[in-house]
């Protein structure tokens, strides 16, 4: 039955390390918020030359493991995992005792929180369910996987379970989706209000009043982007065709006017205005 | 993408979405309106001066008995020199002089070089895109009132500092702020926005002597990037709401209750690096939402030389 759990751990271990290394790299190639890294352990413990390189290092090390423990079933890979979740508990012990305002960064700039017992107390699972894995029969992961048996998949879901109760990025993942910045404060591409212009109502229904397809200016005002085509009026005077576009929402409204030369609005009579709002 | 007058982005943005068009400038209602003055001085005495305008006009204004001046340090009016360029408060419509700055700059960057040696310093620093490089003199009585507030004279760390030209060179005489204690390309994340874009944003304004002469405008640091052609645009730590060169801004100075509306004209990329808090009247939140030019920050009732004030900022 223990030899059943600890062979399920296998699995765990792998998708644990998977994530890891992906969003370590993620993280270390992510140039949009320079000196994140420094808020990040083991990042945080070197100088700063040495931040990203120390990161990818790190998840260098965990798809070494990651892919001798799914392709074989040596047991050297089987004591690195268990070493390296063991000298990670000695780090995280280390960095919440020199550095207690960084995170662990065990899963890239999600894990910014600072180190707390629960991050503690994962590695300390992690490096129990490697230890485990010593003793369980020298096959490789992927076999693991593939034979998984309705036992072994209640293992892993148990597995899986005691960490994410451990984890306290997932709460961290919560409450960004939850609290995602409003439209007035996200970078927005033009290009995407231009392609929405494109495909509205408004559009098809001012395009013949438009001297080019190319717009003169274009600019972005809290949620909405602007564009300017030059055109003539329905009476053939010279005229700006401004549209606005809201950034946000599948079927955004789009408001169309036009001012002639004086900046005065000319009246645009019935003309179909925008399509609803549905966002 | 080519730009048109950005003025006329106003009267088009306006007319799209239907909103009423502000007129730029002070909005009356608190108290007497101030007018800013700039020029060369041609004559001073104790009750009158006579400056040169940029326009080619000479004025004449009454000298107040309570007024007073800054030329580096607090002197009395009539002790400033001919030729000095200055700017002056001006009340009873803008014939009576509250208050003189002579020659005054201000030296905002980022430090890239600080020359070696005792008595004076040399510092070389990255004022931004639009802004280029400034060379300004550190002189040795100055540096150590600098130094308290400046700790890190070191290359990438921020520097923002009030003085004189004398010569045609920046002299530093006081701190316009205490020195962010990260280098620039590290400015903290702002909080995040649980209900949505507030209509206003409180936080501190400050003032630069980059914009053209007696120009009445902000320089606001959240601008799309693909806008405004500036890589560096769109960094604060206050939180604020993209807008654009040409929208118009609503700035109250919360310390002297006075409201200016402004037109956005230049990007404030170097100002949103700064996370920094006012203590003008109590103690603002932290971040620059706007820089203003001289005249602007004068007619808002602001002082140059404290460098900044508590503001309240919202559109139009």
């Amino acid at each position: 039955m223990l030899t059943t759990i600890a062979a399920a751990q296998l699995p765990v271990l792998g998708a644990l390390l998977a994530a890891g290394a992906l969003a370590k790299v993620r993280t270390a190639m992510n140039e949009s918020e320079p000196g994140a890294l420094s808020r990040l352990g083991p990042a945080a413990l070197v100088v700063d030359r040495w931040r990203v390189p120390a990161l990818l290092g790190c998840a260098a090390g965990e798809m070494v493991l990651l892919v001798g423990l799914m392709a074989t079933g040596h047991s050297l890979f089987r004591w690195g995992a268990a070493t390296f979740f063991a000298v990670s508990t000695y780090v995280l012990w280390e960095l919440r005792r020199r550095r207690p305002d960084v995170g662990c960064g065990c899963f890239g700039e999600v894990s910014a929180i600072p180190v707390g017992l629960r991050s503690l107390g994962r590695t300390m699972v992690l490096t129990a369910m490697a230890v485990g894995t010593v003793w369980t029969p020298p096959v490789p992961g992927w076999a693991v996987v593939a034979g998984l048996t309705w036992s072994q998949l209640l293992a892993v879901a148990g597995g899986l379970l005691v960490l994410a109760a451990l984890s306290p990025e997932i709460e961290e993942a919560a409450a960004r989706l939850r609290h995602r910045a409003p439209c007035e404060q996200r970078p927005l591409d033009p290009a995407t209000a231009l392609s929405r212009l494109r495909s509205s109502a408004a559009w098809r229904s001012h395009e013949r009043l438009l001297s080019s397809t190319e717009p003169v200016d274009s600019w972005r005002e809290l949620c909405w982007r602007f564009f300017v085509y030059p055109g003539h009026s329905h009476a053939g005077d010279p005229a700006d065709v401004v549209f606005a576009i809201y950034l946000s929402g599948r079927h955004p409204a789009v408001r169309v006017a036009m001012v002639d030369a004086a900046g005065r609005p000319i009246e645009i009579g019935s003309l179909q205005e925008s399509i609803p709002v549905s966002a | 993408m080519p730009h048109r007058s950005v003025d006329r982005r106003r009267v088009l943005a306006a007319a799209a979405l239907g909103r009423t068009l502000d007129e730029p400038g002070a909005v009356p209602g608190d108290g007497e309106l101030l007018q800013s003055v700039t020029g060369e001085i041609l004559d001073v005495s104790p009750h009158l001066i006579v400056i040169d305008t940029p326009d080619g006009r000479e004025e004449r204004l009454v000298i107040a008995p309570w007024a007073t001046a800054w030329r580096g340090e607090a002197v009395a009016p009539a002790d400033l020199p001919p030729g000095a360029q200055v700017i002056i408060r001006a009340l009873r419509s803008g014939r009576v002089v509250d208050r003189i700055w002579a020659d005054i700059t201000r030296i905002t960057g980022v430090i890239q070089s600080v020359g070696s040696g005792s008595g004076d310093h040399t510092m070389e620093l990255y004022c931004g895109p639009h802004r280029g490089r400034r060379t300004v003199v550190i002189p040795y009585r100055a540096s150590g009132r600098l130094r308290v507030r400046h700790p890190q004279f070191e290359p990438g760390y921020l520097f923002d500092a009030i003085g004189v030209r004398e010569n045609g060179v920046a002299q530093a005489r006081l701190p316009a702020t205490s020195q962010p204690p990260y280098r620039w390309t590290a400015v903290p994340e702002p909080p995040p926005g649980y209900s949505g874009a507030q209509s206003r944003i409180s936080g501190t304004a400050t003032w630069s002597d980059a914009f053209d002469h007696d120009e009445q405008g902000a320089a606001y640091p959240m601008l799309e990037r693909s806008d405004t052609d500036c890589q560096e645009a769109g960094v604060s730590c206050a939180g604020l709401p993209y807008l654009a060169l040409g929208s118009v801004l609503n700035v109250r100075n919360v310390c002297a209750g006075r409201t200016s509306v402004l037109p956005i004209v230049a990007c404030g990329c170097m100002a949103g690096r700064f996370c920094d808090r006012c203590l003008e009247c109590g103690t603002s939140p932290r971040g620059r939402i706007v820089e203003l030019s001289a005249t602007a920050f004068v007619e808002l009732g602001g002082d140059l030389t404290k460098g900044c004030f508590n503001a309240r900022v919202g559109l139009g």
